[in-house]
């Protein structure tokens, strides 16, 4: 049984619409949400893992959406679900990538390497590049914290981490880059 | 040094620190403007964050995703594709596709009864042309074929209805309601001002959202088949 469930103001998500179509087939329907839901899914791949990884990441996502669209029953807003979809498959990449990868081990000296760019029409790339330098669990931490707004339940229970722990790793994050960009 | 209270300084910021806490950490912060130096720094931080804005990537990703779910006719893995029990006949699909052209690319669509002569309408954006003109006949022939495809997609929207979870059709209800609503405050309009280009794009917008939910609608009724 179809359910579309209107939002706050009484009217129907055009995404649940086109997922419901997706769900039965209609690829049409499921380029609409990809094109729609693109720039989010792609940028959060990319600050939660890295430039290299997140053409691929992303395809991953949209793959596993449209393998999983029949789980999707319209309780949430459909972005809300593909965002949380995305964050699982980009956290099985991590696992995968985590084994050859040695410079999340630790520290916040890769940023001392880093040149400011402070007040200059590049300075958003530039915190983009600084997260992108930040230890991983900390760079995790900031990016599902302040750049996507999670609480730091969610995010520990995302990464299987104590509350605690996430809400040091967000300190130690924001602490890394505002030495960054106070230089 | 007040390693302490820097510690606590996200806390703070986050609002989640105890009332205690929060209290003791703003008197000292009066006192110490190592704390208040970094206090500011850090709300720096998350404000910049939180602006952060999204990105393309530099490729379209669509082709490798559409080769990987087979999207030529492929339904999602663990979906029944549903059959559809609805078939649009052809006239009633052209009625529907020259419904939906004419309606679509910004054109303008006087369907108040106007001069006996032709009447002038600004092209589509994308085409930046002298304003076209549409005969009289013409554009009688054009409201016909749109009330054709509404009556249709209606008429399968009712047939089928049944078949769709009461909140579904409450919603679909509500927003045709609205839809048609702003129908007929914008043939109201033209009716005053048949002149007025905005106001026909206008009316020829909204009468396109109503054929699109309609056809959304009928889709819906399909796949519940």
């Amino acid at each position: 049984m179809v359910t579309l469930r209107p939002d706050s103001t009484g009217r129907t998500d055009p995404d649940a619409v086109d997922a419901t179509l997706a769900a039965s087939g209609d690829a049409h329907a499921f380029e609409r949400l990809y094109r729609s839901h693109l720039a989010r899914m792609y940028s959060l791949a990319r600050r939660m893992l890295s430039d290299e990884d997140a053409d691929d990441v992303t395809q991953d996502i949209f793959v596993r959406a449209w393998q999983k669209l029949g789980t999707f029953r319209g309780e949430s807003a459909f972005g809300t679900w593909l965002h949380r979809l995305g964050i699982n498959v980009i956290l099985a990449r991590r696992e995968t990538l985590g084994i050859r990868r040695q410079r999340y081990v630790d520290g916040d000296a890769t940023l001392e390497l880093l040149p400011s760019r402070r007040g200059s029409p590049e300075a958003a790339m530039d915190v983009e590049t600084a997260i992108d330098r930040l230890p991983n669990g900390a760079r995790q931490v900031f990016v599902l914290h302040d750049v996507e707004g999670y609480r730091h339940e969610e995010i520990a229970e995302m990464l299987g981490l104590a509350s605690g722990t996430s809400k040091s790793q967000l300190h130690r994050a924001r602490m890394a880059l505002r030495r960054h960009l106070d230089r | 040094m007040s390693d302490r209270w820097i510690d606590r300084l996200s806390e703070y910021l986050d609002d989640e620190l105890p009332a205690g806490d929060r209290t003791a950490l703003e008197a000292h912060l009066e006192g110490c403007a190592e704390c208040r130096d970094t206090l500011v720094g850090l709300r720096r931080v998350v404000t910049r964050a939180r602006a952060l804005e999204d990105r393309l990537p530099s490729g379209d990703l669509w082709p490798g995703i559409a080769e990987r779910i087979g999207a030529h006719g492929a339904a999602p893995a663990g979906v029944t594709r549903f059959p559809r029990r609805f078939t649009f006949s052809v006239p009633q699909l052209a009625a529907a596709g020259i419904a939906l052209a004419l309606l679509s690319g910004g054109s303008a669509w006087l369907l108040h009864p106007g001069p006996a002569g032709p009447v002038a309408v600004q092209p589509p954006p994308a085409a930046p042309v002298t304003p076209a003109l549409i005969a009289p006949g013409r554009r009688t022939r054009s409201v016909r074929s749109y009330d054709t495809a509404v009556a249709e997609l209606e008429r399968v929207l009712a047939e089928g209805r049944g078949r769709l979870d009461t909140t579904t059709v409450r919603v679909l209800e509500q927003n045709l309601a609205v839809i048609d609503g702003a129908i007929a405050q914008a043939r109201r309009a033209v009716a005053a001002d048949s002149a007025n280009l905005y106001l026909n794009s206008h009316l020829a917008a909204t009468m396109r959202r109503k054929l699109e939910l309609l056809r959304q609608a009928a889709s819906l009724v399909a796949t519940a088949s």
